[in-house]
Order: structure tokens, then C-alpha cells, then sequence
């Protein structure tokens, strides 16, 4: 199987790279500590390039917290913060391990034999 | 974005989403530039919401609620120093009797520490939260008082 490196240009890898799973993402960003809707949303798009529109974001946030994976901070000013449980956590670990095999395993696959 | 775009945006969601997320939602949009594709996200998250609705008692819990306050550190730990205090005192009691001593002994210090201590907490609770949720500091306020009112009443009563 031939390579598929330099097939396309890398702004354009970026662009079909963006990954959007709302609630992983949500996960991934509180990892580092609590943050509000705002914050996420730029942390977010730092991470891995992708914009979480504020439907999304909060589409993910009442999902998680319904899980009890996050959970929400008394509110600064106008901003209410959230942050990761234990819970969300391990799940967070779990799933980016998944990820990882995954990833691994899949771009293995692209490289020349 | 501009207020009431966003006001009408957040009214796209059901009602009990809104109770719960609506106000910190409408900020998150007052926030953003907007622009169409937002404008298209939120409707379509909105259409989610009414088609598949998010459940569990979180729906109801409120971050200003009275619940939420009274696990703040500056809530709890002048209930905890009130009742350290007390604790310390009905030792005292119960040991050396209720007999004032002249001199103060260490449980009459430690007490006096506990008591004055809290009060830099207090304010910081009270400077922090009143503005916030009014009502549900009051209510830890009065909390307060009453733990620092019964840690006081055995002192009086024995005069000690």
C-alpha cells in the first residue's frame, strides 16, 4: 500500500483532522482545571483546532454533568465554572487510552510497507 | 452578540434546560461575535434539546442554591471552628467541672482563638456571597450565628 503522507497540504490535513466528540473534548479541556464556557471554548480550539460552537458545548456540558463526570463551580460574576469529577477523570483516561490504541494501530497502517 | 438575539436563542431550549442553564447560556452567547453558523449551532443543539431531552435531578441544581453555598470552605469552617469550640468547652466542663478559675487555662484560649478566628472567614463569605445569591448566604449566615450563639451558651450560662 502506498504512503498517503504529502497527498494533501498540511492546512488542509489540519482542516480534515479536526476532531469533534463535544463531550471528550469538554472532558479533555477540564482536565487542567475548572474553567468556564468561554475558556473551554478557546481551550478547546488550542487543543486540536476545533471550534465548539456554543450549542455544542453546552449540549456536552448538561450531558456530563448528568453523568456526574463534571461538575459546576459557584458562579464568578457573570461566568460559571465547571469542573472534571474523579469519575470524569478515570473516564477521560479510559477513553483517550482507546484513542491512543487506536490512533497507533490506524496510522501504522498508513505507513509504507 | 447582541442581548436579544441571544435572549431568543436561549428560548429555543425547554423550559427545564433553561431553569438550569439558561442564565449562565445567554451570558456564554452575550460573550460570543455570533454570526450564523453560531446562530445555526444553537438552533440545532435547541431542536436536540426538545427532541431528546437531557435528564436527572441535575437539571434542578442551582450553583447559588443554599446546598452548593454550604460547601464552601468560608461556609462550613466557622460552623466547624463554632462547634470545635463548644466541643472544647463541654471537655473543659466535663473534667475540671464548672467552676470559674481565676486564671485562664488553655481551653479558655483555645475557645477565644476559635471564636475570634472565624470572623475574617465570616466576612470573606459574607463580602463574597451576599452580592451573589443574597438569599442563600443569608441563610448561611444565619447558620453561622447559631453555631457561634450555642458555642457561647455554655460560658454564659456557667459564667465561666
Amino acid at each position: 500500500m502506498s504512503s498517503t503522507r504529502n497527498v494533501v497540504k498540511t492546512e488542509k490535513n489540519q482542516e480534515l483532522g479536526h476532531y469533534s466528540d463535544p463531550p471528550l473534548l469538554v472532558l479533555a479541556s477540564l482536565a487542567n482545571g475548572p474553567k468556564h464556557g468561554h475558556a473551554m471554548i478557546e481551550d478547546i480550539e488550542r487543543l486540536c483546532g476545533t471550534h465548539l460552537g456554543p450549542g455544542s458545548l453546552y449540549g456536552a456540558i448538561a450531558r456530563l454533568e448528568q453523568q456526574s463526570w463534571i461538575e459546576p463551580l459557584p458562579p464568578e460574576e457573570r461566568r460559571w465554572p465547571y469542573r472534571i469529577t474523579a469519575e470524569g477523570l478515570r473516564v477521560l483516561r479510559a477513553k483517550l487510552t482507546t484513542l491512543h490504541r487506536f490512533a497507533e494501530a490506524g496510522l501504522q497502517r498508513l505507513e509504507p510497507s | 452578540m447582541n442581548p436579544k438575539l441571544a435572549r431568543l436563542l436561549t428560548r429555543l431550549y425547554p423550559r427545564p434546560w433553561r431553569e438550569r442553564y439558561g442564565a449562565e447560556f445567554e451570558a456564554l452567547l452575550l460573550e460570543s461575535r455570533g454570526g450564523l453558523g453560531m446562530a445555526a449551532n444553537v438552533v440545532r443543539a435547541a431542536i436536540y434539546e426538545r427532541i431528546s431531552p437531557t435528564q436527572g435531578g441535575k437539571m434542578n441544581q442551582d450553583p447559588r442554591s443554599f446546598g452548593s453555598l454550604s460547601r464552601q470552605a468560608s461556609a462550613f469552617l466557622p460552623l466547624a471552628m463554632s462547634l470545635t469550640a463548644l466541643a472544647v468547652v463541654l471537655g473543659h466542663i466535663a473534667i475540671y467541672g464548672a467552676a470559674r478559675e481565676a486564671d485562664e487555662g488553655a481551653a479558655a484560649h483555645i475557645w477565644q482563638l476559635l471564636m475570634a478566628g472565624q470572623l475574617p472567614v465570616v466576612a470573606f463569605f459574607a463580602i463574597k456571597w451576599l452580592p451573589r445569591a443574597p438569599k442563600a448566604a443569608l441563610g448561611v449566615l444565619a447558620l453561622q450565628a447559631g453555631a457561634v450563639l450555642v458555642s457561647m451558651a455554655p460560658v454564659f450560662y456557667f459564667n465561666l
